[in-house]
């Protein structure tokens, strides 16, 4: 009977490629935790648009790995990092994300991840993650609801009591309330919103929004853009119309943040102010002079007023040959937590081979650790205590320090 | 030792299934199907499992497009909006998002209904397009359907989505956030849909089908309904991709507008042109390939380059160029696919005599 | 009113550079039926070629009267001519060794090129948006109220000539109607004595030309490109071709620019997150409506 005939035909297909695939995959797995060597994974975009910020935030996280293997662990131990892609045809994606983490969660050498860099990438990944009790640190990912809120305690309900999500990175509420103290500081008191309708846009546009209100600014248009669009001058002819005091810009340079800024001109809103979050800081290298004016928000403390900072800028040139991308100081301060938890663990278990939740709990009691972004502590939920907020306005192209905001949840 | 005994099995069911004895093609179809399954107990590892799931999930819904395209022959390259579809009815109706907790079960049914129903809403305005015309159509569904996903962020959790969604249970038993019962439900639903997929190309549907492929104004002249005709092939096709998109959103616990951009389309067709367009066998060998290289080859390349090469090079920023040349070389090489159908292998050879 | 214009103006700058994209998707389309995806990348190497030569010309700033003619000239016809190089060169490797297999095959490898030459761009310049120096002076036509720019004015300027140029060459030339010949009946314009071959390669050229004007005219509109402008315009390019009936020169330069105004009006009025669904949504009314395109011939099926 021809279609059971086929049926059959198609199953067997179905075994023998199945076969295949778990052939080429079966044997990564066979490797058992060898003696002194910890791994440390990372996840991060690495292809495609987002590769701009996953790459040289890997390579934050590579320079503390690499200047820890020289200065060498207690006991003998060796570090080794292996990095996973979690951007499938460009474009970072959350089911690759999880795969990549239930990938290192079945590598038993494996006792910390670092990234990833996205917010959806990070909700997929923090249940796997929970449940393997494996630590997950992330350099970037900015939304509230992964540490705070009813959905993140359902993201951790395998392991309720246990949290093994760490962000190095204000969240969104942190930064957009500070951009809202500042505009009203300066008197800006018609604010037009934009936002590139992404995770982190989004997020940040809409705590602006609800804090500038309240403290009395009037927000007299808020509109989303289609991230990657090229062609701004009918938002911008529209915006001119409102005659804002400033333009609020949730979202990156990439996805518009840079364009937007340079037409402004041509609708007849250069000599209105810019005001964005911390994924606008390379601004001056997109557009050039037209991005002077531009204000941002990062949420670190001064890289002047930090030694750690000026010493991490230059050995990261030193070494990479190009200067540091938005996320490589976060990456390389999340890459520092965890080595120093993964040392703190080595010693605290007189020298054997610590667990996954060993590590977990040494980033969990990190006290001022210090690192380019600033002294490292965490609250119960993961975020950072004592976050800084500090305030910059781009000046003939190069950034100026304004003002810091120290910011109370 | 247990791929030997996998390999082994294969043979014996490529041979039985040639047979003509209807009982033995039925048990090897049984015992092929207990042996997929029973791959979790001698493999453990989860990664792993996971992969095998999402490759089983890209079978369904290479094999829901092939009735589409390779059955009916109408062009559709928005068919990730289907699979965007299924996946939210899961991601709004099983978690914290209004309340409502639907169970899985029965969600796979509705997402199908569902993922149906907008397959004949989505069909109908494309009854009188020629080829291309539907092609850009089809790809502007696919475009809009995440778009608007990603826009109504009161319904959907915006470019978030959203996450933390309901955990399936089996009675007492919860699925958990291991990948092996997402695995176990694939090979179930994945054997359903080759037999029904199988059924009916051999019914009067199936037939109508081709009639409407090769031929249509002959085959309206024949007799043949054939604004029924697409609009059963749009909404059979996308009812397939609704059961899978239950699953994954289950399995992945989260649903997001970005999970399902028009590359996910492009692989599913380009799924369906490696393996041989109309033909099943063909499609899920195509899918299996495809989908292994996306996401075990194509993650691994530098270590694969370094153990088969032993080239140290970064590739992690070659990803595309390697996707597109594989496709572009195996459109070259062989473009009626793996295992093209009868048809398509006359129809090539004869051109290229002609 | 006053904004009304404004954002109208606004549009048909944007549809102009769609028009120049759509008009050699349509060409290629025309004769082959093929739908070309990497014709959008094709159009942003473009982009990236003039880039590269205003940088090798060492232009930083605005420039003016001569210097500016013919730099540009220098960088649009750099774009121009490395395009059709590409172009044809695309056709030659992937697509005639597909000429006679089903439909999916050359739709599938222009998808793969497409990646490709994605992929290539982004190791050429990086996965981030790249500036392109404004070398075009900020001058502005005022009247009535109403703004213009010398690059709007440019931008539809280029369009309108290349469309006419095109008509000429198609219309007039023996190559052009060697081209009709071909897009009509290929067996019979092949019994004819016609080289069917050197005209879709000549095909391809003309097309590639016409991109590389496209990629010129957007890095200079925009002063800055990136390596997945090409999907976004391609796809919208395509999708004002389909608008203006697929084959139809002119149907796709009116598609074109009338893609630019519905977008730019969906913008002002509903948000720029709904302006590709609305794009979308016009596309599927018209051809619900009207199956062959605005400009299309509803040409009978011969049975």
């Amino acid at each position: 009977m021809p279609t059971l005939r086929f049926a059959v035909r198609a199953l067997a297909c179905a075994v023998l490629a199945v076969t295949v695939a778990a052939c080429s995959h079966g044997g990564r797995s066979q490797r058992s935790s060898s003696g002194k060597t910890i791994v440390i994974g990372i996840d991060l975009p690495l292809s495609g648009a987002d590769a701009s910020v996953g790459e040289s935030t890997r390579d934050g996280m590579l320079l503390a790995v690499e200047q820890a293997r020289s200065a060498g662990l207690p006991d003998g131990y060796t570090l080794r990092v292996e990095t996973l892609d979690d951007a499938v045809q460009g474009v970072h994606s959350p089911q690759q994300g999880a795969a990549n983490v239930r990938r290192f969660a079945a590598d038993p050498a494996v006792l910390a991840v670092l990234g990833p860099y996205n917010s959806n990438v990070a909700a997929a990944e923090i249940p796997i993650a929970n449940a393997a009790q494996l630590a997950l640190v992330s350099p970037s990912a900015v939304a509230d609801g992964l540490t705070v809120g009813p959905t993140a305690e359902e993201l951790r309900r395998a392991n309720p009591g246990l949290n093994t999500f760490f962000r190095l990175c204000a969240t969104d509420t942190r930064q957009g309330s500070a951009a809202a103290r500042f505009a009203i500081e300066k008197g800006w008191k018609r604010a037009y919103i934009i936002d590139d309708n992404e995770t982190y846009g989004l997020d940040l546009a809409r705590v602006f929004e609800h804090d500038y209100r309240a403290l009395g600014g009037v927000v007299v248009g808020h509109d989303h853009i289609e991230a990657g669009t090229q062609d701004f001058k009918a938002l911008l002819t529209k915006v001119a119309g409102t005659r804002p005091q400033v333009v609020f810009y949730g979202g990156t340079t990439s996805t518009g943040g840079g364009l937007i800024r340079q037409q402004m001109a041509a609708a007849g809103l250069d000599s209105v102010p810019f005001l964005g979050g911390d994924g606008i800081p390379d601004i001056a290298q997109a557009i050039g002079a037209a991005a002077d004016g531009t204000y941002y928000t990062i949420a670190a403390p001064d890289v002047l007023r930090l030694p750690q900072a000026r010493a991490f800028v230059t050995q990261y040139e030193r070494r990479f040959k190009s200067p540091v991308g938005p996320y490589s100081a976060n990456g390389y301060a999340a890459a520092e937590v965890v080595v120093h938890a993964i040392e703190a663990a080595i010693l605290r278990g007189g020298g054997a081979m610590p667990s996954r939740a060993d590590v977990v709990s040494a980033i969990a009691a990190t006290r001022d650790l210090p690192t380019p972004v600033g002294p490292v502590s965490f609250d119960a939920a993961g975020d950072l205590r004592h976050p800084i907020v500090s305030l910059y306005e781009i000046v003939h192209g190069t950034p100026q320090f304004i003002e810091q905001f120290a910011i109370q949840r | 030792m247990i791929y030997l005994l996998i390999g082994i099995a294969v043979v014996a069911t490529i041979v039985a299934g040639s047979m003509r004895s209807r009982a033995l093609s039925r048990g090897v179809a049984i015992g092929a199907l207990g042996l997929l399954a029973a791959v979790p107990l001698a493999v453990h590892d989860d990664a792993t499992i996971n992969l095998l799931a999402d490759a089983g999930l890209y079978v369904i819904l290479a094999l829901g497009l092939n009735v589409v395209v390779g059955f009916a022959g109408l062009l559709d390259l928005g068919y990730a909006a289907f699979f965007a579809i299924g996946a939210y009815t899961y991601g709004m109706l099983a978690s914290p998002q209004f309340g409502i907790h639907v169970p899985f079960w029965l969600l796979l049914f509705v997402a199908a209904l569902l993922a149906a129903l907008f397959g004949t809403v989505l069909g109908a305005p494309t009854l009188r397009l020629r080829g291309d015309y539907l092609a850009i159509v089809t790809l502007g569904f696919g475009e809009i359907v995440p778009q608007i996903f990603q826009n109504l962020t009161k319904y959907t959790g915006g470019p978030n989505g959203i996450s933390a969604l309901d955990i399936p249970r089996l009675g007492p038993y919860s699925f958990g956030l291991s990948a092996t019962p997402y695995y176990e439900v694939t090979v179930a639903l994945v054997a359903l849909t080759i037999l029904l997929v199988c059924n009916l190309r051999a019914s009067r549907l199936g037939r109508a089908w081709t009639a409407i492929r090769e031929d249509e104004l002959a085959a309206k002249h024949a007799g043949i309904d054939t604004t029924r005709t697409k609009l059963a092939a749009f909404a059979l096709g996308a009812s397939f991709s609704g059961l899978a998109g239950v699953v994954f959103a289950a399995k992945l616990s989260l649903v997001s507008p970005d999970l399902f951009q028009f590359q996910v389309s492009v692989l599913i067709v380009s799924m369906l042109v490696l393996g041989g367009m109309g033909n099943v066998a063909g499609v899920i060998v195509g899918s299996l390939v495809l989908s292994t290289v996306n996401e075990a080859i194509l993650p691994q390349a530098d270590t694969l380059a370094e153990r088969l090469f032993h080239l140290r090079v970064d590739l992690t920023a070659d990803h595309y160029f390697i996707y597109g040349a594989i496709l572009v070389a195996i459109m070259l090489l062989r473009p009626e696919g793996l295992l093209p159908n009868r048809e398509r292998r006359a129809e090539l050879h004869a051109s290229a005599d002609a | 009113m006053h904004e009304f214009v404004a954002q109208l103006i606004n549009g048909i700058s944007l549809g102009a550079i769609y028009a120049l994209v759509a008009l050699g998707y349509t060409l290629v389309y025309g004769i082959l039926e093929l739908i070309n995806f990497a014709h959008g990348d094709v159009s942003t190497f473009g982009a990236f070629v003039a880039l590269a030569v205003l940088e090798a010309l060492g232009v930083h700033g605005a420039l003016h009267g001569i210097t500016l003619v013919v730099v540009s000239f220098l960088a649009c016809g750099g774009a121009a001519l490395s395009c059709a190089v590409v172009n044809a060169g695309i056709e030659r490797l992937a697509y005639r060794p597909l000429r006679n297999a089903p439909r999916l095959a050359p739709l599938i490898t222009a998808i793969g090129v497409s990646f490709i030459l994605e992929n290539v761009m982004q190791l050429w310049r990086g996965p981030a948006p790249v500036p392109v120096p404004g070398f075009f002076p900020n001058l502005v036509l005022t009247a009535g109220g109403m703004t213009v720019t010398l690059q709007q004015i440019v931008l539809v300027g280029m369009t309108i000539a290349a469309t006419i140029v095109l008509q000429l060459v198609v219309k007039r030339t023996r190559l052009g109607m060697a081209m009709r010949a071909v897009a009509q009946d290929r067996e019979a314009a092949a019994l004819v004595g016609i080289d069917v071959n050197a005209v879709i390669a000549a095909t391809f050229v003309i097309a590639g030309l016409l991109a590389g004007i496209a990629g010129f005219a957007s890095s200079m509109y925009y002063q800055s490109t990136w390596f997945l402008n090409g999907f976004d315009a391609g796809l919208k390019a395509f999708t004002a071709a389909v608008l203006g009936g697929i084959g139809n020169l002119g149907g796709a330069v009116l598609g074109g620019f009338l893609i630019g105004i519905i977008e730019a009006l969906a913008t002002w009025q509903i948000g720029g997150q709904w302006s590709n669904v609305a794009v979308f949504a016009i596309l599927v009314g018209v051809l619900v409506v009207r199956p062959s395109g605005l400009l299309g011939e509803s040409v009978p099926e011969k049975v």
